[in-house]
């Protein structure tokens, strides 16, 4: 019983958003191409911008990923706007995909 | 037009009390109350009282300040001013009566809300409150009806009218309309994956009694599944005529909003004014304003009502900027007038029949510009008609956007992606032909005929207030409120409210003395799309705060 719980606890720990144990490779062309195409059809270049550009402006920011994969996950309230939750919309592994072209894009100074 | 009597000692008014011996126009009853979202149920947003006036509107000054709670997404909110006592809702459908002399807090009221407004698209912003039979009614952007007791804030009751986890977060954003012993709630829908809907409820129990599909059932108008998650819905107030018992709703657009190749039908009732009884939903009659958009030109605005040469007339800006002037018992058109010339949407449009003449249609995967963008040639935010210069003030956005639409997949749980066949709502541009992004314009409501206009860099956002004392007040993005001479559009006194406005602003009355109270509060979608256009709004503040305003003794 005891094993059987703390396989459980285990495997939530290993699927918590942000861990460290399931950061893949952000700089893979595989994964920021996925990461783009997602983040088109969720629409996240309406409010960021294709190329990060947009209104809420990602291009000018240095992000952290463990940062910007909980942005993802659970949205974001900052200086009265809003980004909506993505969890259980998008699978963790999409979420890393967003995370990575997010990444691929942001940090660039103008 | 009976007559508003106020008394007056001292030079240029300065005493002049705001107490009104009688009613002036329809529904303007006690002139000292903002009593409803736009203050009469004529919808003009006008407040008879004179006591501030173009004499000394220069001595404005600081009455109070309240803070409205969360700033996600700003302030939106008209509040309501009623013997006194003001009614606020601010983000996250957090409700407050203040103290309309101090802003001194007398109760709130905040709803748990269901943790999925968390992943929806329209949240948490909070339009208004209705208030009547002893009660305060919010609608809820987890799709509920909630009723308050007026003087303490309890609730007394609460419906589910939504299926909010179902209709793809549909909601409401906006207060009900008190319709005699019913409310109604219109919902959001244009640019989710859902059918909206307009409820009528029993104002004393909060029992459903009718809802009305915004999306017609019938193929010809929306051909085989089309009409599944057609949109529409009715996401702003509308409108209740008591004379003819008549509750008056615009509607929202179709979906997806910019591919119409699977709907090529009218696609009714989208992009319409709605004539509905509020005690059983019938449709009375309807009037199209844009047959199978592909612009998202809605028609939530303001419904207007008006008797001009034994007429009874509507008066409904579509967002497209097309003003409908409207037989008040049918829907028949008196005319039909533009209130920009930035518009290629469309070549013309048929002042008789309401016809669209050249529709330029979108081709997928290509950009196509498109004027006026789709923030509309104004926003959702009213305007205000005066009725003693005869004029109607509204903020024109001129300004452009590229749409392209793109194959979307359907997916009603898909939450936080919006119905809409695109990657975007548009890349913003300014006009080809140069000119000011905005301004605000001063004209006859039935023909068009402009008589001043006051030109922005940053285009007005908020809604307009007009009073008897022949002011104009409006505010701007930048948080800058402005004081107009209503005939000549000359500016005679202006504040910088700390915040950018995207509200409404209202004027009341307690002890004799005339109050200017200014929700201040840049958010809301406008935040977030408009800074690639306008720079200067990257460094705008966040609030929520309501000013009042009175003249310095």
């Amino acid at each position: 019983m005891t094993r059987v719980l703390l396989a459980a606890i285990a495997s939530l720990t290993v699927a918590a958003p942000g861990s460290a144990q399931q950061d893949p490779d952000l700089n893979d062309p595989k994964l920021i191409a996925a990461g783009h195409q997602l983040f088109l059809e969720k629409q996240c270049a309406h409010c960021h911008g294709e190329d990060g550009r947009g209104g809420v402006n990602l291009a000018r920011r240095n992000l952290d990923p463990a940062g910007v994969f909980q942005s993802i996950t659970d949205g974001r309230e900052k200086n009265g706007i809003r980004m909506p939750s993505w969890r259980d919309v998008l699978t963790n592994d999409e979420i890393w995909q967003a995370t990575a072209y997010v990444m691929s894009i942001s940090g660039h100074a103008e | 037009m009976r007559k508003i009597f106020a008394i007056c000692v001292g030079l240029a008014g300065l005493f002049c009390t705001a107490t009104a011996g009688f009613a002036a126009d329809p529904g303007t009853e006690d002139p000292n109350n903002w009593p409803q979202y736009h203050r009469t149920a004529n919808a003009w947003r006008y407040s008879p009282l004179d006591q501030i006036n173009k004499d000394n509107v220069s001595r404005l000054s600081v009455a109070w300040i309240a803070h409205g709670g969360d700033l996600t997404m700003g302030i939106q909110e008209t509040p309501l001013a009623i013997d006194g006592v003001i009614y606020s809702i601010t983000s996250g459908n957090r409700v407050a009566a203040l103290d309309g002399k101090t802003g001194q807090q007398i109760w709130s009221y905040e709803p748990r809300l269901n943790p999925l407004t968390k992943k929806i698209l329209f949240a948490p912003y909070s339009r208004g409150v209705a208030v009547g039979h002893g009660m305060v009614f919010i609608g809820t952007v987890d799709g509920r009806g909630i009723a308050l007791d007026q003087k303490t804030g309890k609730e007394r009751w609460q419906v589910q009218l939504t299926d909010l986890a179902d209709c793809h977060g549909c909601n409401f954003t906006s207060p009900p309309v008190v319709a005699g012993d019913m409310l109604t709630f219109g919902s959001t829908a244009g640019e989710l994956a859902t059918q909206g809907k307009i409820f009528g409820v029993e104002a004393a129990t909060g029992r459903k009694v009718w809802e009305f599909n915004t999306i017609k059932q019938d193929p010809k108008s929306w051909p085989g599944e089309s009409g599944k998650y057609g949109g529409g819905g009715a996401w702003m107030p509308g409108t209740y005529d008591a004379e003819t018992d008549t509750v008056y709703y615009g509607t929202g657009n179709p979906g997806k909003d910019f591919v119409n190749a699977e709907r090529e039908g009218d696609n009714l009732y989208t992009d319409s004014v709605l004539a509905l009884d509020p005690k059983t939903g019938s449709l009375k009659w309807y009037r199209q304003e844009i047959r199978q958009d592909v612009w998202d030109f809605d028609s939530p605005y303001e419904i207007m009502l008006f008797r001009k040469d034994g007429k009874n007339l509507v008066v409904h800006l579509n967002k497209s900027g097309f003003v409908f002037v409207l037989d008040k018992a049918n829907g028949n058109i008196e005319n039909v007038w533009p209130i920009s010339d930035l518009k290629n949407f469309v070549k013309d449009i048929d002042k008789e029949t309401g016809e669209l003449i050249g529709r330029v249609e979108l081709p997928m995967n290509e950009e196509t510009l498109i004027c006026p963008s789709t923030f509309g040639a104004r926003s959702w935010n009213s305007g205000a008609y005066n009725p003693k210069t005869g004029l109607w003030y509204n903020n024109v956005l001129d300004f452009c956007g590229y749409l392209k639409p793109v194959a979307q997949k359907v997916d009603p749980k898909d939450y936080g992606t919006g119905h809409t066949g695109s990657n975007d709502f548009g890349r913003l541009v300014l006009a080809p032909d140069g000119r000011k992004p905005g301004r605000l314009d001063a004209r006859d409501p039935f023909t068009g005929e402009r008589k001043w206009t006051y030109e922005m860099d940053v285009p007005g956002f908020a809604s307009v207030l007009t009073t008897g004392g022949g002011l104009v007040f409006n505010g701007d993005p930048l948080g800058i409120l402005r004081a107009f001479d209503a005939e000549t559009g000359k500016q005679i006194w202006s504040f910088n409210t700390g915040s950018g406005m995207r509200s409404g602003i209202i004027s009341y009355a307690v002890d004799g003395e005339q109050y200017i109270l200014v929700p201040s509060g840049w958010g809301s979608y406008a935040a977030i799309l408009l800074p690639p256009l306008f720079p200067q709004l990257e460094k705008v503040p966040s609030a929520s705060t309501l000013i009042a305003f009175k003249l310095a003794k």
